[in-house]
């Protein structure tokens, strides 16, 4: 019978419907199967699957079962569409003239039928499901009093961190809340509740590896909480689209033990360290910097972390709280004096010292960050330098460059309404102002 | 006495020397380019919708190659941040709204008349003003790319505060806002005019249980419109009155709550995928019988499950705001909701499968689309239960995931079902039958590089990367799977090209056809290819679900009853048809000048670096007095009409009519 050739042609085609989709996928970028396999083993820094806390893991167990269950009506459904397509396949010129098959109109049983198994499927997942809102949600009963508060704060774009319980005693008299930037660290095991907040749009806190994401969204009091099981350096990101450099807003959190925790701790409670220097003149005499984009940066190279930091994340973020040995204290000076004189301290925080700004990310303990730039650039003398040279680069539309709420930047606009530079650095200063700022542990 | 006035006014008597104001006299030339400027015929005018939306499709579908392009390698610098914005938000609203919705449009536009067993739409005129206001909204969204506003760059969902003067201050927030309040208007009033048609001017014997499930698809969806469309018109005029007159709705600090710009939003987006995709089940519902020789598996329960649909998707819009700290109740009233609605899809895919049961299944090229479009949905289905799970929705809510999950409904769903529709009722509307090979070829390289660009965001998702992102770090474990999703869209692209290609080959020299090809069951195959303008000798008298397969199968039977009619319509007259007219086109045009003058008000007019007017004002006006009195003139301009004459052999005896 021509209808079982034509089946046979047309289970290739069929076949080629189901996976060669599928395989092409795989094979068409690269042939070799180790890049196959980093494509699709689903191990990112951000990953959903290779989780590292009970919040990430409720959620990943949840994803599962509708995976499973998504997975089994395919098969089923998949083999009857497939097999109902090959067996009653005719050629394409086959006769409009010949008998047509018998015209029926449906079958109320078998409708109904599989209504009922839908919903008993739909119930698999939806049980779980249930369960996990209510489990997600807040830190559990029995663990209340054991959980910290954290306050994040959204801001276009980057997070401000706030220890909720964790007070430092301000230099000039009066205590206030501790307060980081982009980098958030913790103790293991203990449960975190963050507190949701931001100062202009919406923005989303996204921890993938250890709690699904929540919206920071203004007049709204949101919050989400994570765990750590272990000791651990793990990658953020704003998940929801707040403007221009919406994809450069992104943030770190390091889970530490116990002992370490206290030890950081203590530290970001003292004042902003200073290096004691005579200090020098400023000469004012060097060449306007260019406002051109770097050419020094290779347009793939990886920015945030080089591969030995990646090799052991949490060991390189440990090796940023040493202070670096060969510090120049003359240069560390004029860095200070230059951040006042540039007008940096209008926006940043550097406790103890001038700076005393709130709108841009406090800079009391920048030196002891891994990353700068709200996690785009890891924070070494080299990324420092081509971040302040030109941030404009690194984050299209940032503050610092165009100025924030009537506070002019690298550049201002002067009557015409044409962009002018404003703030002008040379090369001296650029690198007497990242010998500060790296000094600052 | 009462008999005679009623017949007189039935044939159009007293307009034959009515006094009308005609400051433009109604135009009676078909052809050219004032035939199709003021022309009222809905083929015609589907015509214009599928050419403006398969234009804009092509637009959406370069922006998607820019963007791929893009993301191709990490922390690339191909494009900008700021013109990747543009692109993302512009490809969004556009595939939306200027695309997939005017396409669906031109089908309705298309087919809804014939298919009914009606000359044209309920209010011909007013069809013409949907589209012609279409157009409108689709320049005033488009403009931005042309002038220093640039293009909107607050994503096609435009979430508060990002749209308020502090954060977004310049034309282009504006140009969205009221480029897509122009499109809600042309919607609304076209969904009105379809609602009326499918309901009024069904042929005698058509049922409602008889009527086609195109259209029946056709009238949930514009159900949907109409009821959804003014959610966002609220919300647009909220965000315009904020912008504009100093109001507080979404202000933040004026105590405002942006949450509600979300919640007002999704209670029209929700639908609005609705609105996307229930069109094209339609189109599948009529292909598969078509092709496997057999009426519909359950025809009764594809209706219901989709009105259901249609109910249920006014009550699940927070699904899309899972994350946004609904509260646990809200969150978990949302999933199993949305849950809910799985069922009645999913029975929808269980009929169209016990339809190819027991048929004579021909894969032609609509065949093949149509079932591309059951596998690919069906893939889309399973991901959309995904995020139903409320919790796991959290890690993918806003990463790649979600872009791949609604790429395959809307792309593997929506679209596979528009290109399957497009290859099915060529040969209705040109008379020329798409080669064979070419569409099959096509389908294939579509089918290919649609999967391999979007299967590994399911992946790239999963691994956390977020939307919406103008660049990522080498370091994530994103490239593999940019790459080859940016390779597939290449091939997607060549798939469309191929398509498309195809077509227009086919449009001048394909091989010619007979008035039905496929052996088809509805309506529209009855009468010739390409249709005449009147559509019908004479209005079919319907005795059966598939009405054309039935007459196929008693033509004796209804070439007595055609006959019939004819003679009884002749009696009548002849056949009444609408006649054309400028107001329309007017009106819309009014409508553009003023909107697009109002929104920036207080702007100075600027000509060659000169200043030309203080403000707006004036413009806006000019534009608000051509809308009004184009309004005035149109309906002063009378129903006019014209009467076509047909011979024994059913040609017209005067391409004119007995025009006056």
């Amino acid at each position: 019978m021509t209808r079982t050739r034509s089946g046979f042609r047309n289970f290739f085609r069929i076949g080629s419907a189901l996976v060669g989709g599928l395989l092409l996928t795989l094979l068409s970028g690269c042939n070799l199967a180790d890049k196959i396999n980093k494509a699709f083993s689903l191990s990112g820094p951000q990953s959903t699957i290779v989780v590292a806390g009970p919040v990430a893991q409720n959620q990943y167990d949840i994803f599962m079962v509708t995976v499973w269950v998504t997975t089994g009506i395919f098969i089923v459904v998949g083999a009857v569409l497939a097999y109902a397509t090959i067996k009653f396949k005719v050629p394409d010129n086959h006769s409009s003239d010949s008998a047509p098959p018998a015209q029926g109109h449906g079958n109320p049983f078998v409708e109904l039928g599989l209504i009922v198994a839908s919903v008993v499927l739909l119930v698999i997942i939806a049980i779980p499901t249930l369960k996990g809102i209510w489990f997600t949600h807040d830190v559990p009963e029995a663990e209340k009093g054991n959980a910290m508060d954290i306050t994040a704060t959204g801001y276009q774009w980057w997070f401000k961190f706030e220890y909720n319980t964790e007070t430092v005693q301000l230099p000039t008299g009066g205590e206030a809340l501790l307060s980081t930037a982009n980098e958030l660290v913790v103790p293991a095991g203990v449960p975190v509740r963050v507190h949701l907040r931001t100062i202009d749009v919406i923005h989303s806190f996204w921890l993938p590896k250890l709690a699904g994401k929540v919206d920071m969204i203004p007049n709204r009091a949101n919050f989400l909480w994570f765990k750590a099981d272990k000791p651990g350096y793990f990658y953020g990101q704003c998940a929801e689209y707040c403007g221009e450099s919406h994809a450069i807003m992104r943030f770190r959190v390091i889970a530490l033990s116990a002992a370490d925790y206290v030890k950081w701790l203590d530290n970001q409670k003292h004042p902003a360290r200073t290096v004691t220097a005579a200090s020098t003149a400023i000469d004012a005499g060097h060449a306007r910097v260019e406002f051109a984009s770097l050419t020094e940066v290779g347009a793939h190279s990886i920015l945030s972390g080089s591969p030995e930091f990646d090799a052991d994340p949490l060991a390189g973020w440990k090796k940023h709280q040493q202070i670096s040995s060969g510090e120049n204290a003359q240069l560390i000076g004029e860095g200070r004096r230059l951040f006042s004189a540039k007008t940096c301290t209008s926006c940043h925080t550097t406790m103890g010292h001038d700076g005393g700004g709130i709108v841009g990310p406090s800079l009391t303990h920048v030196g002891s960050r891994s990353t700068i730039g709200a996690g785009v650039l890891e924070n070494t003398p080299t990324r420092m330098r081509q971040w302040i040279k030109d941030p404009e680069y690194f984050k299209p539309g940032n503050k610092m460059y165009h100025g924030y709420g009537g506070m002019q930047g690298y550049v201002k606009l002067n009557e015409k309404g044409e962009q002018v530079p404003n703030i002008v650095l040379n090369d001296h200063e650029i690198d007497a102002l990242v010998a500060y700022l790296q000094s600052l542990k | 006495m009462a008999e005679a006035l009623a017949k007189d006014h039935f044939i159009g008597k007293e307009h034959a020397h009515g006094k009308t104001f005609d400051l433009f006299a109604r135009p009676t030339t078909k052809t050219g380019l004032v035939g199709w400027l003021t022309t009222v015929d809905h083929k015609k005018i589907g015509m214009l919708y599928a050419g403006f939306a398969l234009f804009f499709f092509l637009v959406g579908g370069f922006e998607a190659l820019l963007i791929r392009t893009q993301l191709m390698v990490p922390n690339s610098r191909f494009i900008s941040a700021q013109l990747y914005n543009e692109l993302f938000t512009m490809h969004g609203t556009t595939m939306i709204f200027l695309a997939v919705m005017p396409l669906n449009a031109a089908f309705f536009n298309l087919l809804i008349p014939i298919q009914v067993g009606a000359r044209d739409v309920a209010f011909p005129r007013l069809n013409a003003f949907s589209l012609w206001v279409f157009v409108a909204g689709a320049f005033m969204l488009n403009i931005g790319w042309f002038i220093k506003a640039g293009a909107p760059d607050i994503g096609w969902f435009g979430y508060a505060p990002l749209t308020s003067k502090l954060f977004t201050p310049g034309l282009s927030t504006d140009l969205w806002v009221m480029g897509l309040q122009t499109l809600g208007l042309s919607s609304i009033v076209a969904s009105l005019n379809f609602i009326v048609t499918i309901i009024n001017m069904r042929a005698p014997g058509l049922t409602m249980m008889r009527l086609p499930v195109f259209c029946w698809m056709a009238l949930v969806t514009s159900f949907l419109l109409v009821l959804a469309m003014p959610a966002i018109a609220i919300a647009l005029v909220e965000v315009l009155f904020d912008r504009h007159f100093g109001t507080n709705f979404f202000e933040v600090s004026g105590g405002g709550q942006p949450i509600l710009w979300q919640h007002l939003f999704w209670v029209f987006g929700h639908p609005e995928v609705y609105i996307l995709i229930l069109p094209p089940m339609g189109y599948v519902s009529e292909i598969l019988p078509t092709f496997s020789r057999k009426p519909l598996f359950g025809y009764p329960i594809v209706v219901f499950s989709g009105v259901a649909i249609g109910f249920i998707g006014f009550g699940v819009w927070s699904h899309h705001m899972f994350t946004t700290g609904m509260g646990n109740v809200a969150t978990a009233a949302f999933a199993v909701a949305t849950m809910a609605i799985a069922v009645p899809t999913g029975v929808k895919m269980f009929n169209w499968i016990g339809t190819l049961w027991g048929g004579q299944i021909k894969t032609r090229t609509p065949m093949m689309f149509a079932l591309g479009f059951i596998w690919m949905f069906m893939l889309g289905g399973f991901s959309g239960m995904m995020h139903a799970a409320a919790p796991a929705d959290a890690q993918q809510q806003d990463s790649y995931f979600v872009i791949a999950h609604f790429h395959y409904v809307l792309i593997g769903g929506a679209t596979f079902g528009l290109l399957a529709a497009i290859h099915y009722w060529f040969p209705k509307f040109f008379g020329r039958l798409v080669p064979e090979f070419w569409g099959k070829l096509s389908f294939w390289i579509i089918f290919t590089g649609f999967n391999c660009t979007f299967f590994p965001m399911h992946f790239l998702g999963l691994n956390g990367m977020p939307r919406r992102t103008w660049t990522y770090d080498a370091n994530m474990g994103w490239n593999e799977g940019n790459f080859i999703a940016t390779m597939g869209a290449y091939l997607l692209g060549l798939g469309i090209f191929t398509y498309f290609a195809v077509l227009i080959y086919t449009f001048f020299k394909g091989e010619k056809c007979s008035n039905d090809p496929w052996d088809a069951r509805t309506l529209e195959w009855s009468i010739p290819s390409p249709p005449p303008e009147h559509n019908f000798k004479a209005i079919p008298t319907v005795h059966a679900r598939d009405a054309w397969w039935y007459e196929k199968n008693h033509q004796e039977e209804i070439a007595k009853e055609m006959a019939e009619h004819m003679k009884a319509e002749e009696a009548h007259g002849g056949i009444h048809m609408p006649d054309q007219s400028w107001y329309p086109l007017i009106a819309a045009f009014g409508m553009l000048i003023g909107t697009f003058n109002f929104i920036q008000l207080h702007e100075p007019v600027l000509m060659f670096g000169s200043q030309l007017l203080s403000s707006h004002l004036p413009l806006a006006l000019t534009g608000l007095g051509i809308l009004l009195v184009s309004c005035y003139l149109w309906s002063l301009e009378g129903p006019g009409g014209y009467h076509i004459h047909l011979d024994a052999q059913g040609n017209a005896t005067s391409p004119r009519g007995d025009h006056y």
